[in-house]
């Protein structure tokens, strides 16, 4: 790694002063995870890093709201999301999600806030935010923004954070009632490995009429992308495997999978379809 | 612009001290200070486990770990775990099961193990597999591992 200034403010306000909204050689810090791969395989070369883990602030809460939201903060690890019963209880699909996410040490140190300022579309819990409609906070020169998660990620590696804006916290709304959510991983390289397509799914049913649905694929997008289109199809359908297998195939036709080491184009929207199945069949049975 | 500075932490029970960069990791420290090897790089991309430390009671890549970010912690090495005539029993029970062949990888599993226990101190075949997961043993000593895994929880169960 080539060195770098690293700066540890004590407070929020003071990180955002460091930061700099026109150099993209300054960066803020959290985990370290995400940024270190970047910087040892030479793709970063900082000229500072503005560390956040002395913030006074903290932002590691995790508490539920009076109107039954979840806050989850920035700088919560993901294994504190894990082993949180409020999390297990609020949103099981995202305890699922950390379970198989990266490995223990990973989690430990790495960051909700870095998993989702990366931008990085082989991220677990992004599509799984998208479907529960999550939102974030964001804090920069000028005040705080809340920013809807599917307005979060914008391109391959592109959020719609400015330089010199920090995330502070995640807000999972409540769900409505009988709602049930689901991430299915699908990795083709070893079990544990990054997703090669990720499908996260929320739905609810009443009397086997699909009532609301909301569907994200990731990994084999540029970037986590919602399908409003399929979602919009499901809405009033009978709950039955050609309502599945039909949206599955709407699915894997309505993206643009890139090739990378872990498969074809071809072959990743023939994971898509099958995983957007596989994901719908979950949330809609009773 | 990446000017040293003091560090303060305690490392295997001792109060010490570094210098350090900005960019330095905490296994390039531990190595080059310390002249403790037990924690050593080999992927350096946090999948193998090989540069494993105990940060604050959690494990971590130290590869991926900047040193910096120790100050004030109290860090946990393969090292500091015998006592002077007494091995670890997660140690003992990898020895009496033959978990191992070259060793590289074994501090860190032995680290991990230890933390698996603390949070699950009777995990089964595939609780195990799933907890060490982010540890690779290139010369497959898989299942002796999970062997010596049951091992070290009966020994623990007994104390
Ligand atoms: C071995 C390994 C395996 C992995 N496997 C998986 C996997 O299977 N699935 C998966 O989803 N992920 C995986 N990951 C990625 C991991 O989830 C990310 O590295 C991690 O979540 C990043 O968090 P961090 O706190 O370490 O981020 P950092 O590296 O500190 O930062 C990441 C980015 O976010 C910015 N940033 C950080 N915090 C904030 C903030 N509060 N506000 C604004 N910007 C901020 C930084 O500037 C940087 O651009 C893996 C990583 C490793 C090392
Ligand atoms: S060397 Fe750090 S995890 Fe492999
Ligand atoms: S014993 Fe050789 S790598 Fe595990």
């Amino acid at each position: 790694m080539t060195p770098f200034e690293l700066q540890e403010p004590d407070t929020l306000a003071e990180a955002i002063t460091l930061l700099d909204p026109d150099d993209p050689a300054v960066r803020p810090l959290a985990g370290a995870t995400a940024l270190m791969l970047m910087m040892k395989a030479g793709l970063f070369q900082p000229t500072r890093l503005v560390s956040l883990r002395r913030l006074d602030d903290g932002l590691r809460h995790i508490f539920i709201d009076e109107r039954g939201e979840l806050h989850l903060g920035a700088l919560a690890t993901l294994s504190d999301i894990e082993r949180s019963a409020l999390v297990a209880e609020h949103a099981p699909a995202v305890t699922q999600a950390c379970h198989t996410l990266s490995n223990v040490r990973v989690r430990n140190v790495a960051t909700l806030g870095g998993h989702l300022a990366h931008g990085d579309p082989h991220m677990d819990l992004p599509p799984l935010l998208l479907a529960l409609g999550a939102r974030a906070r964001a804090v920069g020169p000028h005040g705080e923004r809340w920013i809807d998660a599917a307005d979060l990620f914008v391109g391959y590696y592109q959020t719609s954070l400015e330089r010199d804006e920090l995330l502070s916290e995640i807000v999972i709304p409540s769900p409505e009632p009988d709602t049930h959510a689901t991430y299915v991983k699908f990795t083709a390289l070893s079990a544990d490995d990054w997703p090669a397509v990720g499908v996260a799914a929320a739905a609810r049913h009443r009397d086997g009429v699909i009532v609301d649905a909301k569907l994200a694929v990731s990994a084999a997008t540029e970037r986590p992308t919602r399908l409003p289109a399929v979602e919009a199809a499901l809405r009033g359908a009978t709950v039955c495997a050609d309502t599945i297998e039909s949206a599955a195939e709407a699915a894997a036709r309505s993206v643009e999978p890139l090739a990378d080491l872990r498969g074809s184009s071809a072959y990743k929207r023939e994971m898509i379809r099958v995983h957007v199945r596989r994901a719908l069949v979950t949330v809609t049975r009773s | 612009m990446s000017a040293l500075r003091q560090i303060a932490f305690t490392l295997n029970g001792r109060a010490v001290t570094a210098d350090v960069a900005p960019h330095h990791t905490l296994v390039e420290v531990l190595q080059e200070q310390f002249a403790l090897y037990g924690a050593r790089e080999s992927c350096a991309q946090g999948l193998c486990g090989c540069c494993t430390a105990i940060v604050d009671g959690r494990a971590v890549s130290g590869c991926l770990y900047l040193a910096a970010f120790a100050d004030g912690a109290d860090v946990v090495t393969i090292e500091g775990l015998a006592d002077r005539n007494h091995l670890d029993p997660v140690q003992e029970a990898f020895i009496s099961c033959n978990a191992f062949q070259c060793g590289f990888c074994t501090s860190g599993f032995i680290l991990m193990t230890r933390q698996l226990l603390e949070q699950n101190p009777d995990p089964t075949d595939d609780e195990i597999r799933h907890y060490l997961s982010g540890n690779l043993c290139r010369c497959g000593t898989y299942p002796d591992i999970i062997n010596a895994v049951h091992a070290a929880a009966a020994t623990l169960h007994k104390e």
